[in-house]
This record gives structure tokens, C-alpha cells and sequence, in this order.
């Protein structure tokens, strides 16, 4: 069995487990709904203001999805006894560690398009026109924040207050990726052309490059025992 | 432009009150650990 | 060795206190308060030299899974976090005379702060795990990840402050290019690095005892 087919087993098998119980899904759909609201209440019924954070809140709600979402990447395998499956895997472990990101950044995605279609809804803010160069962002930075979480949710399975660690650990690591995508989505919406945020897109790459790469050559080192 | 004396006293104040006390952490444990073998050999 | 580690750090420490306050000149900008930077300057160095070897602890381990690579980690990241705390809290004592404020989100600050915060949670996940062999493989891959996060995170940081303020305000550190200065600080450098030494040498031996019982 080829690397590509076993990362892809894993993706599909997330993939048509979530289609069929879509609890995780759905809650965070809601979830999203309810930042929205949260966001409105924290900041007042200042429009300006809150146009002004409104980069800035769309990373954040993504984090916080995330923080919940990413977490739990390998409960299912924990909860199921599945993990000496996926220990007694044979070949390169880090088929696995792929296959769940490519799941991770599906899921990610999803939660994006619909913040990106709520904020745009719902605070009256145009994120059609630049659109375009807006996802290229987004997608580098679900990359980032995907591939980080999906390692270190590998991680926290087995240890000890995993709740309280996973976002401890995760957050100072994202800290580059915060920086890149407000500041980028920040001038994309003030309607500056791409070329302007081309240092935060390389940025974002090489860091997207340095994560995946990391995760790939750690992941065994994480599924033992 | 004021001496601001105190800020420097209270920077090296902190460091050295910091660095002293974690000599003091390592020492402590050092001796915790040193005693314990001895304990176990005398209940054994 | 760690008895002779430790008097030379005393003895490194006492010159680099009288080089500080006797040898080195009265800043002509800033007074007297620029003696700090004796301080927080080789402290954040320190620092980076405990990171480094959380680094290269972190690779030997998961190479060759021998236990004191894992020590050599594991002690260096929790005096790297000591030494990080010194900078910023000698950072921001320095900087409310000169600057007028405790905290300022510039560059430097930010990225120690975020620096900090990182390999807390290390410290974190350490002690959170009893097993050692899955301690080290788990902290071997935070600590390698976040070493080589902090060039990241630096530029990063660097271009957002880029974006809030144009111009470099007047940091904390003025141009060594007085030789009494520069002696100063390299004296209290060694004397630094010689402390962690000293540091390094006794927690690795707590370690390793603590692994026997």
C-alpha cells in the first residue's frame, strides 16, 4: 500500500465518520454563530470600531474553532482503543499525521467560509472584492494552524489536563501566523493590492513549510506508546 | 536627567534575589534527594 | 567540576558587579539607569544559549534516546525560562525610567514575552508527564518546534511593529561604541554564562538522581 493511499485512508475515514454523526461539525457551525454575537457584545454598538477589529476577530474566532476543533483530532482514536491501531500501522507513521491534517484543513476550512459569510453578513462588511487574495491568506494560515494542531492533538491525547495544555502549547506557536494573517487581511480590506502583503504570504509560507515539515519527521515520535 | 538609582537597585535586587533563590531551590533538592537513598538503605 | 563551575561564576559575577558600577562610565544619554543593560543584556544571551541547548538536547534524544540528552533539555529549558523572566523584568524596570512606561509592545519585548510564554509551556508539559521515555519524545518535539519558531516569531513580530511605528523609538541600548562599555558587558556576559554553567551542572544531577530512585 502505497504512502499516498494510507494518508489518504485516514482523511477519507474522518472524513465519512464526521459526514455521518457531523456532531463535531455542527457544533462548530454553531459555535461560529455564537462569536458572532460575542463579538458584537464585547465591542459595543460602535460600527466603526468593530470594522476596524474585524481582521483581527475573524483569526480569532478561527483560533478559538480551532483550539476546540483541532483538539480532539485523535479522540476519536483514543475513545475507540484505536490507538494501538494506528501504532501497529506499518510504514511511514507520518502517512497518518497527513491524512489527519488534510481532514483538519477541511474542517478548518469550512469553519473560515462561514465566519467569512457571517462577518460579511451580519457586520456589513464587503469581504467579496478582494475575496480572491483574502483566501490565499486564509488557506496559508489554516495550514499553519492545522499542521501545529493536528501534532500537537496527537500529543495531548494520553497526557494529563489535555484541555488546558493543547491550547498552551499551541498558541505561543501560532503567534507568527496571528501576526501574518490579521496584518495581511488588514490591508487586503482596506483594499490594498496583493503585491503590498507579499512579505506576510512568504512568511506564512516558509512557516507553513517548517510546521508540515516538523510534523512529518515527529509524528512517529509521537505515536509511540 | 534623575539618577534613578532606585530602578537599577531594584533590577539587580530582583536578579539577585531570583538567582540566589534557585541556588537555593537546586541545593534544597540536591540534599532531599542525597538523604533519600540513605533512608531507603537504613529501612532495608 | 561543579564546585569549581560555581566559584568561578561567584568570582565572574563580583567582577562583572565592579565593572558595571566602577569601571564602566555614566551614560551620557540616559545616566546611570543604562547599568541595567549590564543585566538584561546578558541575561536574554543566557537565555538563548538554553534554548539552543533545549534544541539540541531535544534532536540527540529522539535520535539516540539516551536519558541525559533529555536532562541536558529539560534542565536547560527550565533555566532558559529563568533567565527569560530576568530579561523581561529588567527589560521593563529599565524601560519605565527611560521610555516613561512599564510595558511597551515593541518588537524586542514582544518576542521575548511570546518566547516566555513558549517554553512555560514546555516546563508545562513536562511536568505533566510521568513516564520519561514519552516525557522526552513529547518535549523533544515542543522544544524543537519552538526553537525554531523564535526566527519566526522575530520577524513576524518585527514587521507588525513595522506597521504601528515607522521609526525605532529610543531603545534601551545605546551605541556601544564606548570600549569601557563594551568590556563591562562582556565581562558580565561571561560571568552569566559561567552561572548557567554552574546551574546547568547541579540541575542535570538532580535529574539524573531523580531518575535512580
Amino acid at each position: 500500500m502505497t504512502y499516498a493511499r494510507r494518508a489518504w485512508i485516514v482523511f477519507y475515514k474522518d472524513l465519512v465518520i464526521e459526514r455521518r454523526s457531523k456532531e463535531q461539525t455542527n457544533a462548530l457551525l454553531f459555535f461560529c454563530v455564537l462569536l458572532l454575537f460575542l463579538f458584537q457584545f464585547a465591542l459595543g454598538p460602535d460600527r466603526e470600531r468593530l470594522a476596524a477589529a474585524l481582521p483581527g476577530l475573524l483569526w480569532l474566532g478561527l483560533i478559538l474553532a480551532g483550539l476546540l476543533g483541532l483538539g480532539r483530532s485523535f479522540l476519536a482514536e483514543r475513545e475507540n482503543d484505536c490507538w494501538e491501531g494506528l501504532r501497529l500501522t506499518p510504514g511511514d507513521k507520518s502517512a497518518i499525521y497527513l491524512g489527519k491534517l488534510a481532514g483538519n484543513c477541511v474542517l478548518m476550512t469550512a469553519v473560515e467560509i462561514v465566519l467569512v459569510v457571517l462577518f460579511g453578513v451580519f457586520y456589513n462588511v464587503d469581504l467579496w472584492t478582494p475575496a480572491a487574495p483574502l483566501a490565499l491568506v486564509l488557506a496559508l494560515g489554516t495550514v499553519g494552524l492545522a499542521a501545529v494542531g493536528t501534532l500537537f492533538a496527537a500529543m495531548t491525547t494520553h497526557v494529563r489536563a489535555r484541555e488546558l495544555l493543547f491550547p498552551v502549547l499551541l498558541l505561543p506557536v501560532q503567534v507568527p501566523v496571528l501576526l501574518a494573517t490579521v496584518s495581511a487581511t488588514q490591508a487586503l480590506l482596506l483594499g490594498q493590492p496583493l503585491a503590498d502583503v507579499a512579505h506576510w504570504l512568504k512568511l506564512l509560507a516558509g512557516a507553513d513549510l517548517v510546521y508540515v515539515t516538523i510534523g512529518l519527521l515527529t509524528f512517529e515520535f509521537v505515536l509511540e506508546g | 536627567m534623575p539618577t534613578n538609582w532606585a530602578y537599577v537597585f531594584a533590577a539587580y535586587g530582583i536578579a539577585a534575589i531570583v538567582l540566589l533563590g534557585y541556588w537555593r531551590h537546586l541545593a534544597r533538592r540536591a540534599r532531599a534527594l542525597a538523604a533519600r537513598p540513605a533512608a531507603k538503605a537504613r529501612v532495608a | 567540576m561543579t564546585r569549581v563551575l560555581g566559584w568561578l561564576a561567584a568570582l565572574g559575577l563580583l567582577a562583572g558587579l565592579a565593572a558595571g558600577f566602577g569601571y564602566a562610565p555614566r551614560e551620557a544619554v540616559q545616566g546611570n539607569v543604562q547599568r541595567i543593560m549590564y543585566l538584561h543584556v546578558p541575561s536574554v544571551l543566557t537565555a538563548y544559549l538554553a534554548f539552543g541547548l533545549v534544541l539540541l538536547g531535544s534532536i540527540a534524544y529522539l535520535a539516540t534516546r539516551r536519558p541525559g540528552w533529555d536532562r541536558l533539555a529539560g534542565s536547560a529549558g527550565e533555566i532558559g525560562v529563568l533567565f527569560t523572566g530576568l530579561t523581561i523584568v529588567s527589560g521593563s524596570i529599565w524601560g519605565k525610567p527611560t521610555w516613561g512606561t512599564w510595558w511597551t509592545w515593541d518588537a524586542r519585548l514582544t518576542s521575548t514575552a511570546v518566547l516566555f510564554l513558549a517554553y512555560v509551556g514546555y516546563l508545562l508539559l513536562r511536568s505533566l508527564i510521568d513516564d520519561p521515555d514519552a516525557r522526552g519524545r513529547y518535549a523533544a518535539v515542543v522544544g524543537i518546534l519552538g526553537a525554531v519558531n523564535i526566527p519566526i516569531v522575530h520577524f513576524s513580530v518585527k514587521w507588525w511593529r513595522a506597521l504601528h511605528q515607522p521609526s525605532t523609538i529610543l531603545g534601551p541600548e545605546p551605541s556601544p561604541i564606548d570600549p569601557a562599555i563594551g568590556l563591562a558587558l562582556f565581562i558580565n556576559w561571561v560571568a552569566f554564562t559561567l552561572l548557567f554553567a554552574y546551574f546547568l551542572s547541579r540541575r542535570m544531577e538532580i535529574a539524573r538522581l531523580e531518575e535512580q530512585t
